[in-house]
Order: structure tokens, then sequence, then C-alpha cells
């Protein structure tokens, strides 16, 4: 209950008057409906004393021709209302999602360790706007349905009011609630076993080969659809229970309809009401009824919204607290990097992930870093951009500490890693996110100096190309070359290379690398790589293992000292 | 009518009792409005309680039986959509087996998941919906106003009238909406993709300093996004409108051209409330269909997604009996395969190797080494051409015989979400734990499993630890080192390592090369060292063929590689 509070009620409250008009319409179109029962009830009740005059009963002839159009357009304008609402919050829910996730940017892939966790939030956003349109808003009209109903009712039995009262609570109250128990004991066992499917069915797909060569593939078919035949059988049990509730209350619909038919006649015999009401009471109850029944329905829906919350809650609880800029990043021109005797331990971890590290970084020069997974790259990098603070010792950029950045850090170091994103949006608009006052011109150059510009000539619509979706149009190489565009408009000092080259084939990794060095003669570079390419041109190469500097020197250095470099070397070129 | 949903078994019987029930619950429909409206006109000429309690007692009878028939025909509509669904279920995962790992790939596993998994809960809802809806859209209107035509003409003759006319309003409007909808689709999908776009490119703006200035974008758009979402929902609820519109109108038009009878004295009280509580349930089929139209049109495409699947044309297999003998030989006779669009993969391959050779595979991204590994693992097959084995002929290599002779490591070999021990086991779940441990000691595996915390027993793979590039390679090998084969498979296993970890993985990779013929598909020039013969491939055709010493001292292409790869990219 306390996403409730946290996630439903400060939005309810915001737009209080929307959703106030949004269930006011939906009572009103559910109002006319029951009107229309009512009047018409009355009208043929009345008409049939034939009265001297038919304008004797004008008015409710008129009365049921207005309900007869009214439900309608009530509803309609219910809709829209509604939705416009509601997607007003959303959008609220999307930018304070985006800022939560914003501040934690480079540790997302670390804490969430789940497949596609960015698309998953997104769509909890979109699910989110069922709590309101298939939950709050239903449940609201049903109550004020039932509220008006025994209201008008006290107005002419209030012993009888009070008896429906305690009769419609059952409908209103006691079967949301039991939908709502078993919804939630059956829906978990769904969720669990449909969540299991889809690892399974995933994994077999994925490695589908693996089952082909393994010969094991009826054992495989026959063990899922088994799993699938009781994943089934779990969400079966909710939805016949769905139907038997219906059943149930339909049933439950038809004896109010004789409890109230019994009052009206004696309520009709007694003269306290006239009896060309009994047909209204009596036919008005059912669609009364049908207001309210979708409650149990609505209501039993709440355990779905609850992962959704869960999710976006667990993303907003780690939200970092933006750190101040307190640097005069203008006076960095060029800089130099020094880590002095850094060692860096992850909280709740034994062992140092990085370990006496000392390293100056003159400006202009050029280091590659090699080391195996979990040798300690990542973490240096890291600690250079200021996101993690050393346990030990100091990280430097001139005499700033580099935590000291925050989110300035870029304005002096510019990254491109090994999948750089680029947005559905043009390569124009693409690349002018290195820097946002770029003319066409200087893009038109820095496409030219990264190589692409003979790409782009023989595109349709050259810059101003849409990337597709998922930029499925440019090649790998490409993509890396469009982004390193962006670096080169930014033009910062620092450039860290994170692996740009993984996944590329050698040819296009050689020409890649080649153009980037080029590209980068002024700046400091610091070339993470898995390959030896291109390593001669480097002024330093930092070999890491288990956090510390393993072998350090120039190419020439340790192809001269060092055999294990040169059995790498060696491996590396197939010399 | 979808015919499709009578091909299954028992459907037709399915449709018949269903149909049986909806005439019964038609008639329970007119029974329980006779009676109700009898005991609503005796209350009111005041007649004793004895009278008008019987009436409501046959009222709430014909009720209950209403409603029970309403529940008996969802119940086996519903069981009925399970079993069909089921069905196509099996079916699906079968056709996703048969079809391979070539075509689920441009296929999109994804998309394949997504049908299995939420496409057949679709496809059930709209048979469990379509079957009973469709009956009594069907039947009881009908029924109803038959029955209503020999209380009262008039009204009979107005909700004649007025239900093709509302047909008719709900295809206009659905066919104006559509257009609506479709004119603005476009500018929808970028604005509703702006998001997770944004979400997954934000390392990306955090990195360019952009991140920050970026929440103002998001909202800026999800306005936008509103406003167009707005403008298609106007027309979008439009039917359900138009639906609500006629069916309350129409009961509003009944029941004042029933006063006006009643004044006349045209009519009495009785069959004028009779067909005034009947109206709505002559409605309520159609109102039932359109509050459930996306669902079952959404189900009624995953009907079709799943058949599209189903009638796929799995890859050629054959059952021969297929394996290498000592000092046999094995060999292409112009093998070409052909893509999708019919260009040229392969072209007329022709080499023949022994039985236990070593075989590299090399040429430029594009060449067609990953088809050629694809083609011999028997996952793709080719459409000229033989392969053959000991001089017998082969047109295919997918056989379950071959299969199960195979180890096939790629560049990302699947790590199975489940135990260290069931993904070492794969091939031979009934490996003795010896072996296992053997094996893991083999690749280098063992240390690292011991300091799991729950060893052998750790899970891995999705949603378990993770491992690194080359503890995943490692994996691979070790599970093929639990079962005899005699092919081994390479494709590109190693280019994403770093040097260090591939360094160490060649070693242990290269004396399992031994007593096997081996396929290596590679970029990495290195390997080629260790192998017998060299395939060079170029745009498809086989360029040059003959080993290490051979080709690194011809003019060619495999020379040229190599000295690319010598120089490194060095300035």
């Amino acid at each position: 209950m306390n996403y409730t509070q946290q996630y439903i009620l400060p939005y309810v409250r915001k737009y209080k008057a929307a959703m106030g008009w949004t269930v006011f319409f939906g009572f009103l179109a559910l109002l006319s409906a029951a009107l229309l029962t009512f009047t018409s009830g009355y009208l043929i009740s009345r008409t049939s004393e034939r009265p001297e005059t038919i304008l004797l009963v004008y008015i409710p002839i008129v009365m049921v021709r207005t309900f007869g159009i009214s439900r309608s357009v009530f509803r309609y304008v219910e809709r829209l209302l509604g939705h416009n609402a509601v997607l007003k919050i959303l959008a609220d829910m999307r930018v304070k999602l985006y800022r939560a996730l914003e501040s934690q940017a480079l540790f997302i892939r670390e804490r969430f360790k789940t497949g596609d966790l960015l698309g998953t939030l997104a769509d909890d956003i979109e699910h989110l706007q069922d709590v309101y349109i298939r939950t709050i808003f239903p449940t609201l009209i049903g109550l004020m349905m039932l509220v008006f109903a025994i209201g008008s009712l006290l107005t002419v039995d209030p012993l009888f009011a009070f008896f429906m009262l305690v009769a419609m609570s059952v409908v209103a109250f006691v079967y949301p609630l039991i939908s709502l128990y078993l919804f939630k004991k059956h829906q978990t066992r769904a969720k669990t076993l449909h969540g299991q499917l889809y690892d399974t069915l995933t994994d077999a797909l994925f490695g589908i080969s693996d089952w082909i060569i393994s010969g094991r593939k009826k054992q495989f078919v026959d063990g899922f659809l088994t799993d699938a035949a009781s994943s089934v059988d779990a969400e079966r049990k909710l939805d016949e229970w769905n139907q038997t509730r219906t059943m149930q209350l339909q049933i439950f619909t038809g004896v109010l309809v004789i409890i109230v038919g019994f009052w009206a006649g004696n309520a009709a015999a007694d003269g306290l009401i006239a009896p060309t009401y009994i047909a209204a009471f009596t036919l008005a109850i059912m669609p009364i009824m049908e207001a309210i029944i979708p409650i149990s329905h609505a209501v039993e829906r709440i355990p779905v919204y609850e992962q959704s919350l869960q999710r976006i809650e667990k993303i907003e609880e780690t939200m970092n607290e933006p750190i101040p800029a307190q640097i005069d990043i203008a006076a960095i021109k060029q800089p130099v990097i020094s880590f002095e005797n850094v060692t860096f331990r992850y909280p709740g971890s034994e062992g140092p992930a990085v370990e006496q590290i000392d390293l100056t970084i003159r400006h202009g020069e050029k280091v590659a870093i090699l080391g195996k997974s979990g040798a300690g790259k990542s973490t240096l990098l890291q600690l250079l951009l200021g996101q993690f603070i050393p346990t030990e010792g100091h990280v430097r950029i001139d005499q700033y500490e580099a935590h000291q950045f925050g989110d300035d850090i870029f304005e002096v170091a510019s990254v491109l890693n090994q999948k750089p994103y680029l947005f559905a949006t043009s390569v124009l608009n693409n690349i002018r996110l290195g820097r946002a006052d770029a003319t066409e011109e200087e893009i038109e150059h820095v496409v030219e100096h990264v190589g692409l510009r003979a790409y782009l000539a023989t595109l349709e619509n050259g810059l101003h190309t849409q990337m597709e979706e998922s930029g499925q149009r440019f090649s790998g190489g490409e993509r890396q070359r469009i982004a390193l565009s962006r670096i080169l408009l930014k033009n910062d000092p620092i450039v860290v290379l994170d692996e740009p080259t993984v996944g590329l084939d050698p040819e296009t990794e050689r020409d890649l690398v080649h153009t980037m060095l080029e590209n980068l003669q002024q700046q400091t570079v610091i070339y993470i790589t898995h390959h030896l390419t291109a390593i001669e041109q480097m002024d330093t190469i930092i070999f890491m293992d288990e956090g510390k500097i393993d072998m350090i020197g120039s190419h020439e250095q340790l192809y001269e000292t060092n055999a294990r470099y040169r059995r790498l070397y060696e491996l590396d070129r197939a010399l | 009518m979808d015919k499709h949903l009578l091909q299954y078994e028992g459907s037709k019987k399915i449709m018949a009792i269903v149909g049986l029930l909806t005439v019964a619950q038609a008639v329970a429909i007119i029974t329980q409005a006779i009676y109700l409206a009898k005991a609503i006109t005796q209350m009111f000429h005041g007649e004793p309680f004895s009278v008008y309690m019987e009436s409501f007692v046959l009222f709430f009878v014909a009720h209950l039986f209403r409603q029970l028939l309403q529940w008996a025909k969802e119940r086996i509509s519903y069981r009925f959509a399970i079993r069909v669904s089921e069905y196509e279920r099996g079916r699906l995962i079968e056709k996703t087996f048969e079809i391979g790992p070539d075509i689920i790939g441009t296929h999109g596993s994804g998309n394949l998941i997504t049908l299995a998994l939420e496409g057949i809960p679709k496809y059930r809802k709209y048979v469990e919906l379509f079957i009973p809806r469709f009956l009594s859209m069907a039947l009881i209107p009908m029924i109803l106003v038959v029955f209503i035509l020999t209380q009262d003409v008039l009204s009979g003759v107005t909700l004649i009238i007025v239900m093709p006319i509302l047909i008719v309003f709900l295809i206009l409007i659905g066919l104006v909406s559509q257009k609506k909808v479709d004119e603005q689709m476009d500018s929808y999908r970028l604005l509703s993709r702006h998001f997770v776009d944004s979400l997954r490119g934000l390392v990306t703006l955090k990195f360019l300093g952009r991140s920050r200035s970026h929440e103002r974008a998001i909202e800026t758009v999800s306005n936008k996004y509103r406003i167009a979402t707005n403008r298609a929902l106007k027309y979008a609820f439009m039917s359900s409108f138009a639906l609500d519109f006629f069916s309350s109108l129409s009961v509003a038009l009944i029941a004042v051209e029933l006063g006006m009878k009643l004044i006349n004295g045209t009519i009495l009280l009785e069959p004028a409330l009779l067909v005034l509580i009947l109206a709505p349930d002559y409605f309520l089929p159609v109102r039932e269909l359109g509050n459930d139209f996306h669902a079952t049109t959404d189900g009624k495409d995953a009907g079709e997604e799943i058949r599209k699947v189903l009638a796929m044309k799995a890859p050629e297999k054959s059952t021969e009996p297929m394996r290498i003998e000592e000092e046999g030989t094995f060999a292409f006779r112009g093998v070409s395969k052909y893509g999708d669009e019919g260009q040229l993969l392969l072209n007329d391959l022709h080499f023949t190797v022994g039985h236990q050779d070593k075989i590299g595979i090399v040429g430029l991204s594009g060449s067609g080494k990953s088809t050629l590994i694809r083609l011999l693992a028997g996952f793709t097959t080719f459409e000229e051409g033989q392969v053959q084995i000991n001089n017998q002929s082969f047109s295919t290599l997918n056989n379950a015989e071959w299969h199960e002779r195979l180890a096939y490591i790629p560049q990302h070999p699947t790590i199975f979400s489940t135990s260290v021990l069931n993904n070492l086991r794969f091939y031979e779940p009934d490996a003795p734990f010896e072996q296992v441990v053997q094996a893991a000691k083999t690749v280098g595996l063992y240390e690292l499993i011991q300091s799991f915390p729950n060893q052998f027993e750790e899970k891995i793979g999705q949603g378990g630890r993770a491992l690194s590039g080359g503890e995943e390679q490692r994996i691979a090998l070790a599970r093929t080192l639990l079962r005899q084969s005699d092919i081994m498979l390479f494709d590109e296993p190693t280019a994403h390592l770093d040097i260090e970890t591939e360094h160490d993985i060649k070693e242990i990779i290269v004396p399992l090369l031994e007593n096997h013929l081996v396929f290596f598909a590679t970029h990495r020039m290195h390997w080629m060292k260790n192998m017998d013969r060299i395939l060079v491939l170029d745009h498809g055709e086989l360029v040059q063929f003959g080993t290490y010493e051979q080709l690194s001292q011809t003019e060619g292409k495999f020379r040229e590689m190599l000295l690319a790869s010598q120089k490194g990219g060095a300035a």
C-alpha cells in the first residue's frame, strides 16, 4: 500500500480536477443508463393509466429521450478526459523516472543485472495507466453510483435503504476483497510459472544449435510443454474464478430485482410510492448493479501494478544526489592526470579492485590499457571519471580531485565506449549531440575527418538520413565513426576510448583505430583495448592484472625486455 | 466466421453445443422477461402477494437458467480454447526446432518467443471469446426480435432497422478512425519510442554531458505524445460512442412509442413492459462484441502469425546414416548456397579433405566463412552440389547422426540459465561427476568453480552469476569434451577476447583438435599456423586452398590478409 502513497496519491492530488471531472462524467453516464430505465418504466406505467392528454407525460417523454442520448455522450467525454489526465500523469512519471536513472546512468548495468531493464521500465510506465483507467476510475464511479442509489432510496424509505446498502455492499466490497485475495494467491504462481517459461524458451532459442547437436530435442519439447501446461493451469484457475464470479453476481442481481420488486409492490400498497413507480424501481436495479459489479474486476488487478511499481521504486531508491560543480572547467586546457598511490575497494567486497596505482599521464599522451576481464580496467576508468572516490590515494586532473567535477567531468573528458547509442533521429542530430551549436559546415567537416563523407554521399538524404530502428542501416564500424564525430565536435582535452572495437572484424578495427588516432593527435588518449592494434603508436602500454599494473612501458621497451609481451604481440600479429 | 476455427478436432461439436446452449439461453431471456413484466403488472394492478410471488419465482428460475447457460457456454469455450491454443503452442515449438537456428535468426528469436508466450494466450482469448460471442450475435438478437414482433410490431421493426444502421456506422467509423490513426502513425511511433530511446541512450547522453538537459526534452515530447494520442483517441472512441448511442437511443424510442400506444390503448401494460425489458438484451451481444473488439482482433492477428510460422519451409533433412570412417574423406562437390533474396552466398565450392584434417577458413567479412560453418553443421542447407562422405553423396548435412558427431563452438556460446554442472553436462546429461571435474580441470575452470559459493551447483547464465567471455568459451569447450565427437567446428571463437585470454584459450584448444576433423573459421590469422590446410574465401568463392607454407609464400588473398594482420594498423 505504500506504493499508493508514493506513486498514486501524489498524482491524484496534482490532477484532482481532471480526475474529478472524469469520475463525474463516468458517473453521469451510468446514471443516465439507470435513469433511462427508471423513466421508461415510469412512462410506460403512467401511460397505461391512459392520461387525458399527452402533456401529462410530456416531461417523462423528454427525460427518456434525453437519457437515451446523454449516456453515450457522457461516456465519450469521460473516456477522453480520463485518458488526457492519465497521459499527463505518465508524462510526469517519465520525467521522474528519467531523473532517477540519469543520476546513476553509469551504474545501471552493475546495479540491476537484468536483461532489458530500460525497455521494461518504459513499458512499466505505460502499464501504469491501467491503475487509473481500469482500477481507480471504475471503482470510484461504481461507489458513487452506490451512494447515489442508496441516497435516493433514503428519501423514500430509510429502513429499506439501509437494507439495500448492506446487500449491495456485498457486491461493492466483499466480492472485490475476495477477488483480490484469490487473484493475489493464484497470480503470483501464474506469473512465476510464466516467467520460468519465458526464461526456458529464451535460453532454448538462443542455444538452439546446442539443442539440435545434443540430440535432446524431444526432451526439451516435452519438458517445455509440460511446464506450459502447468502455467496454463494456474491461469485457468483465475479465469474460471472470473467466470464463476460473474455468474454469481448476476444471480445475486436477480435476487435483488425480486427484493426491490417486493418492496416496491408493498410500498405502493402502503401508499409510500405511486404504483406507477413499481416498474421504475424494479427495473432500475439492473443498470445500477451493472455499475457496481465491475468493482471486483477493478480491484483484483491491484497486484498486477505492484510489480511495475516495485521496479520503479528500486530505481528511485538508489538515486544518487548530483554533485554540484565546484571547478572552473574553462581553466582546464592541457590537463595532467595523476593517480597517486590509488587503491579502491568496492563496498562490501574483500579484496581491492585496484591497488596502489601510481601513474602520471601528461597532456597529449597516448596510453593503452590492457588486461583480462576483472583486472581492474573499468574501475580505473570510473576512478578517472570521478564516479568512484579512491579508498586510498588521489586521482587528480590538474590540481583537482576527479570526483569533485561531478557531471562536469564530461566537459573535460569524452568517452567512446563499445556500444555508443545512436538515437532514432537523423545522423546530423546524432552528431550534433556533441555540441548543440555546431553549424552544418562544422559537422560536414568532422564527417570528412572520420571518413564517413563518401558513404553518406551515397545515401539519398545524406546527413539527414534517419538512423532507423536501432540503426540497422549502419554497420558497426560506421556507427563508431558517427560516435567519433560527436567526440571530435565536443573537442575535450581528454578522450577515453573504452574498447571501441570489440565485435568489429580486424580490417574494420585497424581502419577505425587508425582514424581515431589520426584525429586525436592533440588530445590525451586513454585507450582501453583487447587487441594490440596500432599499439606501436601508443606512448605507454599498461597491462593490468588483479588490480595492479603488471607491465608498463612503450612498445619498443616491452618488446625488447618482456618475453610475455613479445609472445602476445606475435600472437596478435600472427608473426 | 473464421474458418480456421472449424478445422480443429471437435470444433464443430463444440460450436453445435454452444449454439444449442445459446438458443436455450435466448428462450430463458424471453421467459425471464415475460415473468418480470407479469410480476410488475400484477403488483401494479394491486393483485395479492401469492399471485405475483409465483411470477417472481418463475422469473428467478428463468434468470438462474440464463446465467447458468452463460456460464456453461463460457466454460466450454474456454476449455476448448485452452486445448486449441496449447496444441498450437506444441506445433510452434516443434516447428521452431525444425526450421533450425538459421531461419530463427532471420525471423528474430525475440519474435518467436513473444509468439509462443504472448501470442498463444492472445489466440486463446480470441477462441474463447469468438465462439460464444459469434453465436450469441448470430442467434440471440434474431430470436428476441421475432418474439418482440409477436408482441409489438412497431418495436420489432424499430429494432430490426436500427441494427444494420448501427453496423454500417460502426464500419464507417472504424474506417475513418483507422485512416486518421494511420495518418499520424509515423509521428506517433516516433514519439512513443522517444522515451525508451532516451533511456537506452542514457549512458551516451551522460558521456556527452547532455543527460541533465535532456530531461526537458522528455517532458516536451511526452506532452506532444499526449496531444497526438488524444487526437487519435477522439476517433478511436467514436465506435463505442456509436454503439452506446444507437442502443440506448432505440430503447428510448421504443419506450416513447410504447407510451403513445398505451395512451391510445392499442397495447396493454404487460406486453409493453415485456418489450421494454427485452430491448436492451437485443443489443447486448453487439455491445459485448464491441467491448472485446481489441482482444479479438489481437488474437486473430496472433493466429495468423502462428499459421505463418507453421507454414515456413524447414531446411531439407536427411535420415541416412552419416559418419566419416577411418581413412575416409569428406568433400564438397560444387556446393552453392543462395541467400533469401537469391544472392549467391557460396559459389560452387570444390574441396576434399581427410577424415582428421584441420582446416582453417579465412576471408574478409561477408566472404561466407560463417555460412560455410553453419552449412557444415547442418543448420542450413545448400541448393546445388553434393557433399561426399567416403564417396557417398549427400544433399544436406541436416542429419541427426551428423549432429551428434559434432562439436560446435561459436563466438558466443550459449550459457544456459542453470547450474554450472548442468551446463557442462548439456550434451551428456548422464556423464559421471568425476568426468565433469576432469573436463573442468582440462579447460582451467576447476578453481573458478571451486571458488563459487555453491561450486558446481552455482547458477550461471541469465539471472545467475555472470561469466567473462573467456570463461564462457571454457564452458563450451568442457561441454564438448564430455562427449564423443569426430568433427569440431569453430566459428570465430576468440576474436572478442582480450589478447591474454585468447592466448590462454588457444593453449587449451590446440591439443583438443588432435584426432578430429576440424573446420576453424576466423579472422585471427595466428590460428592458421595450427591448421593442416586453409580454405580462403572471397565473396563466396573458394579462391585459395593449401597449406600455410604454400599460401603465405604465394601472392594472393591469403598473403594479403596475413601482411595486413602483421602490420596491425601501425602508421
